[in-house]
């Protein structure tokens, strides 16, 4: 789930002195929605259809571009890529690598790919999101922590209230985890009434949030509390030689260990 | 046959010379957003024409996108007060997809009184 995995390449590149009619009947010829706008080998902005549109055919490159593109490297995830492209209400980001142009990515490509991986019910990431984050992490040593939140009772929950309610409640819940995690933290509908959090913040702010997560919440008038259990660094032996699943299996036994010593 | 020995056709040229002023530009140009020539094309146009000599100001405004402006008048006034006056003005006349040129001449009256020795 790279951004290379996504990106059209090769980029096609125009001057910045050409007319934006030439831009027009270049894409319509190369049949792509947008161009990288370069001057003695530096790219200095990029130039869409929509830029195309709003511009008249006598002016020159240099006036209908979005100056300073903003890029994203081959080795993203594509989903940091969307969040970027989100976050400055733009369509398309030039993919760099090695500080060169090696492609472009646009938005519409990006949400049909990640949409595979997002649970419709909640609107979080599914579980290959998580997994290849926790991989990543893995791979190059990052510190973190891994939350495997799993809700307690929540099968009598849909027996007692019925799983329209019980869906309510995930619905709800996946908002609160929305509201409490911030950038440092991933959060993934790993299955059914189970959660999983990866947490890059610090040792006391990490407890903070397992905390937080831990206590009863009210929704929809059910009280809803969960188990948290954790795998982290500093508490599981050989941590990064281990895989991804060997942490999942390891902090989900916890949580039901937490769970099953709730109900003694 | 008759027709094809009367027929003939015939070019006219005519030719008009005058002195190309420089710069061609006069103190000022005020562009519209979707004018056909744009702020960087102006600039680019000034600059070959008449090196360090122009400044291209951008402006957020309904219609204007730019106002090239001669920088002999930025020495002489300040720019927030010039930008505001040519606004005024030109607000009235430009639409979004016209260039307009002006004229811009400051001039300065003085009197004093001196005391007589």
């Amino acid at each position: 789930m790279k951004v290379s995995e996504f990106m059209s390449s090769p980029v096609h590149t125009v001057s910045s002195d050409r007319s934006v009619q030439y831009v027009s009947d270049r894409m319509n010829e190369l049949k792509v929605g947008s161009l990288a706008v370069s001057d003695y080998g530096t790219t200095i902005g990029i130039v869409t259809s929509r830029d195309l549109r709003s511009s008249h055919p006598n002016r020159i490159v240099a006036d209908a571009m979005t100056p300073n593109p903003i890029s994203v490297s081959t080795e993203q995830f594509a989903w940091d890529a969307l969040a970027t492209m989100e976050r400055h209400c733009i369509e398309r980001l030039l993919v760099t690598r090695e500080n060169q142009v090696v492609g472009i990515v646009t938005r519409e490509t990006l949400q049909i790919k990640l949409n595979r991986i997002v649970d419709p019910l909640t609107g979080l990431y599914r579980a290959p999101y998580i997994q290849q984050i926790g991989e990543h992490f893995l791979n190059r040593g990052t510190s973190f922590q891994l939350l495997f939140i799993d809700l307690n009772n929540f099968g009598e929950i849909n027996k007692m209230y019925g799983h329209p309610v019980g869906d309510d409640i995930l619905i709800e819940y996946s908002n609160r985890l929305r509201a409490i995690t911030t950038g440092q933290d991933y959060v993934c509908r790993y299955a059914g009434d189970e959660f999983v959090v990866i947490t890059c913040r610090e040792d006391n702010e990490a407890k903070r949030l397992i905390e937080a997560l831990s206590e009863p919440v009210v929704i929809q008038t059910a009280k809803i509390s969960a188990a948290v259990g954790v795998a982290s660094d500093y508490a599981v032996p050989d941590f990064y030689a281990r895989t991804f699943r060997e942490l999942i299996s390891r902090a989900s036994l916890l949580s039901t260990s937490l769970k099953q010593n709730s109900l003694v | 046959m008759q027709d094809k020995i009367n027929y003939f056709r015939k070019a006219t040229l005519s030719m008009k010379i005058s002195e190309f002023e420089v710069p061609p530009m006069q103190d000022l140009l005020i562009i519209g957003k979707k004018a056909p020539i744009g702020p960087e094309a102006v600039k680019r146009m000034a600059q070959a024409l008449s090196p360090e000599q122009f400044t291209i100001i951008k402006l957020e405004h309904a219609k204007i996108e730019a106002v090239l402006i001669r920088n002999s008048l930025l020495q002489m006034l300040d720019e927030h007060l010039l930008i505001q006056i040519i606004l005024e003005e030109a607000d009235r006349l430009i639409s979004d997809n016209m260039v307009l040129r002006s004229e811009l001449k400051i001039s300065l009256s003085v009197q004093r009184e001196v005391e007589l020795q």
